[in-house]
């Protein structure tokens, strides 16, 4: 069967959010799937075959697809970035801890601990935001990936969450973001299938940041907000909101096979040319100086 | 329906706004596409039928693989209102195509002329078994080119004997 490497990639109108990798899910659509059911053999030499990449190298189509020159310079400077320091591979939902170089104490080195709430940006300039709740305060610190001045990012729990972003923690009870800073790392075997963060979370009376009951992300309690923080004005217009048609709009599908392939390539290209120039390069100026 | 360069023209508008809103849109082209499924060439506005064009396209996409597929079967069904044209799609339709690999459409602009200002178009899915819109060239032995290919491969042939009659003297 035919496996197209379909995304779904959501409205800009949908959830706000400009031009942000959260909203590119890489997950495969129900939609397209073989009807074969995998069993679990299966999915693991898929996840052994499949070399994973992050979703800031696939690019969405339109103005900045167009431009390869610019896009295979950029992968190179990412790549080279890469090989200084290791950026693990992380989803919306996973725990990470950050430590980044302190300007004000040179060789001292601050540390971060949160929940990632979403993913944002390409390229170079791609981010990621961590929300941690510290003495009863919600703090959110925004990180960029291949910022000179993280020392390390380190995945202390891997898992996904079942929405493109994480949001909704904001409106939420403080106990679905405190992380403890001591939280030990918990192994993850990379044949595994990453886990799926499914909690229900209870929000808290509103006013939210967004009318929460108007999207539809399945990591909020639906039947205690109903319940407990909506009026029937606001229950009555939530339907009104809902889209239907957008499961069949197939222009809002990405095929992302073709740059997937591209990126691949450049990967390969950097291991094998640049590196061993970059390297040969060295030990010529080391022979020189001795 | 515009998805790369033409974005720039747009300042990113990637799609048209027909009939007034989001579901209506998506309505109006559906209309168009079971009727492009049924007639396999049809007549419409610009606007309709280049929009129309990439979702026709999608669908033998999605056609291509087999009416087993539950995914393919879903989006076969929203997007065919009239459900007897769902067996053409998978068992006519989609073979047809599965040597070609991604232009399955031909659009045609209509003229405009002082009577009929409305921008038409005709929008075909190849293969069809209407005569085509467009003559085709025909290969005329008496055309000019024709003659001058003629004599040079007449040329070409001489040439090749007396090089063979050369090379069997020495």
């Amino acid at each position: 069967m035919a496996a197209f490497g379909r995304v779904l990639l959501r409205s800009r109108q949908n959830l706000c959010l400009r031009w942000s990798s959260s909203t590119v899910e890489a997950a495969r659509p129900a939609a397209a799937t073989p009807d074969i059911t995998e069993s679990m053999q299966e999915q693991k030499s898929r996840r052994k075959s499949r070399r994973f990449i992050s979703p800031e190298f696939i690019i969405p189509r339109g103005m900045r697809a167009d431009f390869p020159t610019k896009n295979h310079v950029e992968r190179m400077d990412m790549l080279r970035r890469r090989a200084v320091i290791d950026i693990p591979e992380f989803y919306v939902g996973s725990i990470l801890s950050v430590l980044t170089s302190d300007p004000y104490a040179p060789g001292s080195f601050q540390q971060f601990v949160g929940i990632c709430i979403k993913r944002g940006g390409y390229g170079l300039g791609a981010t990621f935001t961590l929300r941690n709740v510290i003495n009863g305060q919600g703090i959110e610190i925004c990180y960029e990936l291949y910022n000179p001045t993280i020392n390390q990012v380190q995945v202390l729990k891997l898992q996904k969450s079942v929405d493109p972003h994480m949001v909704y923690l904001r409106d939420a009870l403080p106990e679905y973001s405190t992380i403890d800073f001591n939280l030990a790392p918990v192994q993850h075997n990379p044949e595994d299938p990453v886990p799926v963060l499914d909690t229900k979370v209870i929000l808290k009376p509103p006013p939210w940041y967004w009318r929460w009951e108007r999207v539809e992300l399945q990591g909020i309690d639906m039947e205690h907000m109903k319940e407990n923080h909506l009026s029937q004005k606001r229950l009555d217009k939530m339907d009104d909101h809902r889209k239907p048609w957008m499961e069949f709009d197939l222009m809002y599908e990405y095929d992302t096979t073709k740059v997937e392939q591209d990126v691949l390539k450049d990967m390969r290209y950097f291991e094998n040319v640049v590196r061993r120039k970059e390297e040969t390069s060295e030990k010529s100026t080391e022979e020189e100086e001795t | 329906m515009r998805l790369s360069l033409m974005l720039l023209i747009t300042h990113g508008k990637r799609q048209r706004k027909l009939g007034g809103g989001k579901p209506q849109r998506l309505n109006i082209l559906r209309r168009v596409v079971t009727g492009l499924v049924r007639h396999e060439r049809i007549e419409s506005t610009y606007a309709q039928c280049d929009e129309a064009q990439f979702y026709a396209e999608k669908l033998i996409d999605y056609a291509k693989l087999g009416n087993t597929n539950a995914g393919a079967m879903r989006i076969a069904d929203y997007w065919i209102t009239e459900k007897d044209l769902i067996p053409k799609l998978f068992e006519t339709l989609a073979p047809r195509f599965t040597n070609y690999d991604g232009r399955y459409c031909r659009l045609h602009r209509l003229p405009v002329t002082t009577q009929n200002t409305r921008d038409m178009a005709v929008l075909e899915y190849k293969g069809n078994p209407y005569p085509s819109l467009r003559p085709t060239p025909k290969n005329h032995p008496n055309s000019i080119a024709n003659i001058l290919v003629e004599g040079l491969r007449q040329d070409y042939e001489k040439k090749m004997e007396i090089d063979l009659k050369e090379e069997s003297a020495t």
